[in-house]
């Protein structure tokens, strides 16, 4: 039935498997290693999303930092305290942990769908990213929201919901992991720390063309006038490149922001709600 | 002198990445850094010299003797395979930095086109033993040789502002075609 190259090819190549299956066999308990237990375990612990939010590549690099002692337990951003303090106690370490605040990711852009001046019609891709590459947008602001919700599929928590042209960010849901930041081709959304007793507001523009190019791009957009330096809290609002940036890290429960929201000229000073009062 | 020319050719004027366009894929993949680059560069070169010498083996003495050629391509892929782990084994316990950098590349060298084809053309040519290991060699050394360019290319590159459209495997790519433009410039170097 077989005729004999039937029978030497598979001689031949059972010959040659069994050859270096052995060899292979060999190697492999001369060059066997012995992985450290902690890194199993703490990448047991840890989300295993590799999100990079840590500052590692992914989520078996910083089990190993973290085995080490390089980096700290509480490096998982997404894992938040419960990680934190499982992976400490693997380690045998206590977590510092500042209380009270919460890192988010912030959309510095306010100009919904019926605020959005176009300057043409895009049929591309729906990528901001896309759009901004072949045709540098279709609005008339060259820092605005594209609205084509690539921070929305770029998160792996579906924090990001687009309402009406821009993304909104629950902020119960948002690890602050960093890849809507990094997706954003305009560079709109930022991670900042907000501090949970006081108020949680924003500064709603991302531009830093001049007053007058503002008011003609769009009529929510931050004109650098300056009354909320001179309104808000102090130090908390600074005017840098004929944009208003907020300073996250030195406001404090008491800040009163309301004359700032009222007397901004174009409203593009919001107030946000903050984790706790959703949930 | 015979041998010296297959050891030119193999690395110059016959370069694989840059005349044949096999292994094109950890060419671009890990040309990024030169450190990466050159332990990629190292690890093909022992896989491709071994496999050159015992494929040269196998043919001659198994696949030839009984008449059983066309097993080349599943023992010689078997040969292949097993090498790459064997490297794999290697870096993982004694280079395990060089393992993190090369990545998913390091187990891809299996079906590196460049280390199959050196294997078919070495039986094609009907080189002798001698030949082949030279030959297996100086491929690695060839491959080498354009992974460390490219890195040093690139890392000049990652310095420049590049228009926006290009950047990214845009650019990688056509300074890989300007490389092989250049590496032309090798041709004649060789008799034929």
């Amino acid at each position: 039935m077989f005729g004999p190259v039937v029978i030497i090819s598979a001689a031949t190549m059972a010959g040659l498997g069994l050859l270096f299956a052995g060899l292979l066999g060999f190697a492999h308990t001369k060059f066997k290693i012995e992985e450290d237990a902690k890194v199993t375990e703490i990448e047991e612990v840890l989300p295993g999303l590799d999100c990079g939010a840590c500052g590692y590549p992914g989520c078996n690099q910083l089990a190993k930092s973290v085995s080490k002692g390089e980096a700290a337990p509480d490096s998982c951003v997404p894992g938040g305290e419960e990680v934190a303090e499982k992976v400490a106690e693997i380690m045998g370490m206590e977590v510092s942990s500042e209380p009270g605040k919460v890192k988010l990711a912030v959309v510095h852009c306010g100009a919904d769908n019926e605020e959005k001046k176009r300057v043409g019609h895009y049929e591309g891709v729906e990528s901001c990213r896309t759009a901004e590459l072949t045709t540098g947008g279709n609005i008339k602001c060259e820092y605005g929201c594209l609205g084509y919700g690539d921070c929305a599929r770029a998160c792996p928590f579906d924090a990001i919901e687009m309402v009406n042209g821009l993304p909104r960010i629950d902020p119960d849901a948002c690890t602050a992991c960093g890849s809507c930041v990094e997706v954003c081709p305009r560079n709109i959304i930022s991670i900042e720390e907000i501090n949970l007793a006081g108020n949680f507001v924003k500064v709603a523009c991302n531009s830093r063309d001049e007053g007058s190019a503002v008011r003609d791009k769009c009529d929510v957009g931050c004109i650098a006038c300056g009354l909320c330096e001179k309104m808000g809290p102090e130090e908390v609002f600074s005017v840098e490149d004929n944009l208003s940036r907020m300073d996250y890290s030195s406001y404090g429960e008491d800040d009163d922001f309301d004359m700032a929201i009222e007397k901004c000229p174009t409203g593009c000073i919001v107030e946000l709600s903050s984790p706790e009062e959703t949930s | 002198m015979e041998y010296f020319f297959i050891f030119v050719a193999i690395v110059l004027t016959q370069n694989f990445v840059l005349h044949y366009f096999l292994g094109i894929c950890p060419f671009l993949g890990v040309s990024d850094e030169m450190e990466g680059a050159f332990g990629m560069g190292m690890a093909t070169t022992f896989v491709m010299t071994l496999t050159a010498i015992i494929t040269w083996n196998i043919n001659t003495f198994i696949l030839k003797a009984f008449n059983v050629e066309f097993l080349e391509y599943v023992s010689f892929i078997l040969v292949i395979a097993s090498l790459v782990q064997l490297v794999e084994m290697f870096l993982k316990k004694y280079l395990p930095e060089l393992y993190e950098t090369l990545g998913i590349y390091l187990p891809l060298i299996t079906t590196n086109c460049a280390v199959l084809g050196l294997a078919l053309f070495m039986v094609l040519r009907e080189y002798n033993f001698l030949e082949s290991a030279i030959f297996g060699f100086g491929a690695g050394v060839g491959f080498t040789l354009a992974l460390v360019i490219m890195a040093g290319i690139r890392g000049e590159l990652h310095e420049e502002d590049i228009p926006r459209p290009f950047r990214g495997t845009g650019i990688t790519l056509l300074v890989a075609g300007l490389l092989a433009l250049a590496f032309m410039g090798f041709s004649g170097l060789v008799p034929t």
